[in-house]
């Protein structure tokens, strides 16, 4: 093994002896290995998650599908429904439902747990309820977006996301031919070249075709990440480029009323504790009003009307269908029914409407089934590149040690510190990891004599 | 080179700790709504059989209204039993649009303001009270408790 490695180190180096190529291998080599876990999971749980809304619609069947008879029930009395059978329960949110056949969902927040509620909107009656933690899709997304680990799983995956443009960069930089080579082991493998070959073109060629919709995916990605997503929208919407406020981030209007000219609900059971002049003022709008204003103003009928909990909140009318065009986000005054704001996807600025083509894209939605296969292949590539170059490396590497090149003193490679610091730039979280390596390899790595053997510093 | 190293240190630890966040009027960047609010005015009390005036202040955009696209009075109690025809309101001038009406009935009543202009329609709703309340209007007005409000009781 350490005889085969040695020779793959002459030939490498009549290929060029470069510090530089050497360097770059070994930077594809670390951040490999340890990414390729996370890259592994990301692409497991995205192909799962692709086929969401197939999913969805096989295991909620029963909850989903209603017989349309006669006339639909007001959703306040669906919801009336929903409050005698969940006493304690607070109303977050109304669906409607888009089609005649759909039921419509009431969202509750109950002993501290999330419940959707699902009516049939023709009998008033609910046909069952969901835990929203118990979704299956909810917990494939936790994993994918922050590995059921909260905020620190948020930073990991997002750290992994970043690191991951490190390895296309430095993986587009080995593949690239040094000579005259043909095709053949850049786009596709050598089949007859013996195992060796072979198990390097099952790594780089797979790895070359996946790029574009690797990176594609990383990059639409990013912006729904907890730290560099956030302050990306925060200074897109800023620049006004981006999402108008409250729809990604940033509060929604407030109804404009003065607290005391609301009317005042009595408390106790039995007699009227409350004078009767604080009885008289403004009351909200039921639901059904918000209903009919959403059908007057023209809403995707996949929208959901999320409940005022306070005095001075707003309905907020939301819709996130399939397609980025369609996207809405509407403020209506609690009080006085009017449209506070109106957000459409004409109204997002340009990066904001890359944005959301962007997540319609990685999530699969914008253009269906072709969308989603297109979508899979991409995973199933990332997969088999993570296998494939694990694989090139157990077998490449000699038994003592870890394999990879020796690393040549920073200042000589100045062209890939800056690259670095750029990166770490741009990436703060990027950077940190990169200090956080920096001080392993100075206090510990540069100092046992060891270590600095197994990792060849 | 330590000395570079440190710079960049803070450099990014000074970005990591300033999360980036929203200008206050970030709002007026993208497109506005010009919602049209009002003032629903009921007389201090009103008194059964006798000719009241009810009126509302139309603004929109910090101007009075003048000449809105619509603006109709609902009104009615709130237990149903009496409903009146939706009626037109009445334009004073100065933004205010009003109408007199005759109720032969205590209880507990509702006024729906619906309006419109220049885009923005409307529906504020007003409670007001004649007389006494029955004992079926109470019983109303307890059943409209927010749940959250109630809970909270519960906790004093």
């Amino acid at each position: 093994m350490k005889e085969v490695n040695v020779k793959a180190t002459n030939q490498n180096q009549k290929q060029t002896n470069s510090s530089l190529y050497r360097t770059i291998w070994r930077w594809h080599l670390y951040a490999g290995i340890i990414l390729a876990p996370f890259l592994f999971i990301l692409a497991v749980t995205g192909s799962i998650y692709l086929f969401k809304p197939q999913i969805e619609q096989v295991i909620y069947q029963d909850y989903y599908e209603v017989t349309p008879q006669g006339e639909k029930i007001a959703a306040s009395a669906q919801i009336e429904h929903v409050k005698n059978l969940y006493p304690d329960a607070i109303i977050k949110k109304y669906r409607p439902g888009e089609n005649t056949m759909r039921s419509s969902e009431v969202s509750i927040a109950s002993n501290n747990e999330s419940l959707t509620v699902f009516i049939d909107p023709y009998t008033g009656e609910s046909i069952g309820e969901l835990n929203n933690d118990d979704k299956i899709m909810n917990k494939i997304e936790e994993i994918h977006g922050e590995l059921m680990a909260g905020t620190l799983g948020d930073r990991i995956v997002e750290l992994a996301a970043c690191w991951a443009i490190v390895l296309i960069v430095t993986g587009l930089y080995l593949w690239f031919p040094k000579k005259k080579q043909g095709l053949s082991g850049l786009l596709y493998p050598r089949l007859n070249k013996g195992k060796k070959i072979l198990r390097r073109d099952l790594h780089a060629v797979p790895a070359f075709w996946v790029t574009a919709g690797m990176l594609f995916l990383i990059l639409t990605g990013l912006p729904w990440s907890g730290f560099w997503g956030s302050n990306f929208q925060s200074i897109a919407t800023n620049s006004g480029a981006g999402y108008p406020p409250s729809i990604w981030s940033g509060d929604a209007p407030t109804s404009k009323i003065k607290t005391k000219d609301i009317a005042e609900v009595p408390w106790a059971a039995e007699n009227l504790d409350v004078p009767l002049s604080k009885i008289q003022g403004y009351i909200s709008l039921s639901i059904d009003d918000v209903i009919l204003i959403a059908n007057r103003e023209g809403l995707h009928p996949s929208y959901t009307v999320s409940i005022p909990q306070d005095t001075d909140g707003v309905y907020t009318l939301s819709a996130y269908p399939p397609k980025a065009q369609d996207e809405v986000t509407m403020h209506i005054d609690q009080y006085s029914g009017a449209v506070l704001a109106d957000y459409r996807y004409e109204n997002y600025g340009l990066i904001g409407k890359m944005v959301a083509w962007g997540i319609t894209l990685h999530t699969g939605t914008q253009f269906g089934f072709i969308n989603q296969l297109v979508s899979l292949l991409v995973c199933l590539g990332i997969i088999l590149v993570t296998v494939s170059g694990f694989y090139l490396w157990w077998k490449r590497k000699p038994e003592k040690g870890m394999g990879a090149p020796k690393a040549p003193s920073i200042k000589n490679v100045k062209f890939s510190l800056f690259l670095l610091i750029g990166l770490g730039i741009l990436f703060p979280l990027v950077g940190l990891s990169l200090i956080v390596v920096w001080l392993i390899d100075w206090l510990i790595i540069q100092r046992i004599a060891v270590v600095k053997n197994f990792l060849n510093a | 080179m330590k000395k570079n190293i440190c710079m960049s240190l803070i450099f990014i630890l000074s970005l990591l700790l300033s999360a980036c966040s929203l200008k206050q009027d970030v709002a007026n960047l993208y497109k506005q709504e010009i919602p049209l609010e009002s003032e629903i005015i009921i007389p201090e009390s009103i008194s059964v059989n006798k000719n009241e005036t009810i009126k509302v202040i139309l603004t929109q955009n910090g101007k009075k209204v003048e000449g809105a696209d619509f603006v109709h009075f609902e009104i009615g109690k709130q237990d149903g039993s009496v409903k009146f025809n939706m009626e037109q309101a009445e334009e004073e001038g100065n933004g205010r649009y009003s109408l007199s009406k005759n109720f032969d009935s205590e209880g507990l009543y509702y006024i729906k303001v619906h309006a419109s202009n220049a885009g923005s329609i409307i529906m504020p709703q007003k409670q007001f009270v004649i007389g006494e309340l029955s004992e079926g209007e109470i019983k109303f007005l307890q059943k409209g408790l927010p749940k959250q409000q109630e809970s909270h009781q519960k906790h004093h």
